[in-house]
């Protein structure tokens, strides 16, 4: 098995590596780069714990082999403050005692940052179903409802309520 | 993870050169999420190369042409789900495509994935079978259209040979006016794995008597196919309460017909009787 020359970017940062190709995206993140935010779960994409978001959409990292990102932008929950201080997200998780064990946190921030990316007045049922694809063991869903929620609205304060955006849902 | 050559075509024509060199012992890449489990799986063989085709542009269109609609087998779950052609021509594809998996699922998963894998619980196959989709295959020697009813040979296993690649997914239009549905039960709301499934289009006059009527169950027979005992029921008729749970009542009946008695039937029977009246129902609302 031959390694392969990947070119991508991670978190704004253009990344070359020589990888083996049965690496998967995960493995790239967390042992290649040192990115240990993003969390290896269950590796066959039930939890949600390993999102990440290639060219702005959420994916299960454990399920994207690494040469698959080739030129794409891969951004980790690491890529969402900008230096010290916490994205308006990342912030009302905390506010809102979203952030139990914090275990799922990362790959919850990703989905619901792909949610609000592109629809960025999401009703509950829009959030819910957001997060579908991420399991909280504390089982503390309505906090994290109520942080992308509450974040959502902040952001939408003072423009007008959009709806989807065109090129995406 | 299993080790394998990873090999990256530029084109499909490169894709099919790939997997006729391989000579049977390579699998096709897309959006991973079911082959990714497969190469992690410890008893299962690992292939000698993976081909991965999940770059390749022209092959995840949406688009309608000569009357047909046609998919690209790179279109993902979450496309199809929010496509505004699909939801015209055939809504209960999209409604499939939306209940497949996860949103991160539906962002990688491919329509020619769900197909080429043939797993029984795939989601957007039922709907397909219904519209009676035909599929382009391709290798180096040249391209085959197979209708969609007579391609899959048994779970897991399709007639697609080892060199070909699907290339393209056509279908015709439900007529206008058809109504469609799809119901699915799982474990659970999220994430879940279709226990039974069921895609139906009732097409019906002026006067609510029906003129065409099309039933697919999922992950209740051997190999899908329409249930045309059932849909005879409804030919000519105008659907009642008491009609609808006698169609359902037979597609359960075909189900047991074909797979015989097994633990599960004492549960599946009556529930997929149920799902197939409430089906028809959300068709003749």
């Amino acid at each position: 098995m031959r390694t392969t020359t990947l070119h991508t970017t991670v978190d704004g940062r253009a990344v070359t590596v020589e990888i083996e190709p049965n690496r998967t995206l995960l493995d790239l993140l967390r042992e290649t780069l040192g990115l240990t935010g993003t969390k290896r779960g269950c590796e066959v994409g039930e939890c949600g714990a390993c999102t990440v978001l290639v060219d702005g959409m959420a994916v299960n990292s454990c399920l994207v082999l690494a040469p698959q990102v080739e030129g794409r932008r891969v951004t980790t929950v690491e890529g969402l403050a900008e230096g010290e201080t916490l994205s308006a997200l990342q912030a009302s998780f905390i506010e809102h005692e979203a952030v139990h064990c914090g275990f799922c946190t990362p790959g919850m921030l990703m989905s619901a940052k792909d949610l609000l990316d592109h629809h960025p007045s999401p009703t509950e049922q829009d959030i819910r179903v957001a997060i579908s694809g991420n399991l909280c063991r504390c089982s503390g869903y309505v906090q994290i409802i109520e942080a992308i929620g509450d974040a959502a609205k902040r952001a939408s304060k003072g423009r007008p309520r959009a709806g989807p955006t065109e090129e995406h849902r | 993870m299993k080790r394998f050559d990873y090999l990256r075509p530029a084109s499909a024509e490169e894709a099919c050169a790939a997997l006729a060199a391989q000579a049977g012992e390579a699998r096709v890449l897309a959006g991973g999420t079911d082959l990714l489990l497969e190469l992690r799986r410890a008893e299962a063989k690992a292939p000698r190369a993976v081909v991965d085709i999940s770059g390749l542009a022209g092959l995840d269109g949406i688009e309608e042409r000569d009357g047909a609609v046609r998919l690209g087998p790179l279109v993902t779950h979450a496309a199809l789900a929010r496509s505004a052609v699909a939801r015209r021509h055939a809504a209960f594809l999209a409604d499939a495509a939306a209940a497949v998996g996860s949103p991160q699922i539906r962002n990688r998963g491919t329509v020619g994935g769900n197909i080429m894998n043939a797993a029984t619980c795939a989601d957007t196959v039922p709907p397909l079978v219904a519209l009676g989709a035909r599929l382009t295959l391709r290798s180096s020697r040249g391209e085959r259209e197979l209708d969609i009813a007579g391609f899959f040979e048994k779970p897991y296993r399709t007639r697609a040979r080892p060199d070909e690649l699907l290339v393209s997914i056509a279908f015709d239009p439900l007529p206008p006016t058809a109504r469609s549905a799809f119901v699915k039960l799982g474990r659970r709301n999220a994430l879940a794995v279709s226990r039974l499934s069921v895609a139906a289009a009732v097409a019906r006059d002026a006067a609510g008597v029906v003129t065409e009527a099309r039933i697919v169950p999922g992950a209740a027979l051997p190999v899908w196919r329409r249930v045309g005992e059932a849909e005879a029921m409804l030919f000519g008729r105008k659907p009642s309460e008491a009609l609808l749970a006698a169609v359902g009542r037979t597609v359960s009946d075909v189900m047991i017909g074909a797979t015989g008695r097994r633990w599960s039937t004492e549960y599946k029977a009556p529930v997929l009787a149920v799902l197939v009246r409430r089906a028809l129902e959300a068709c003749c609302r």
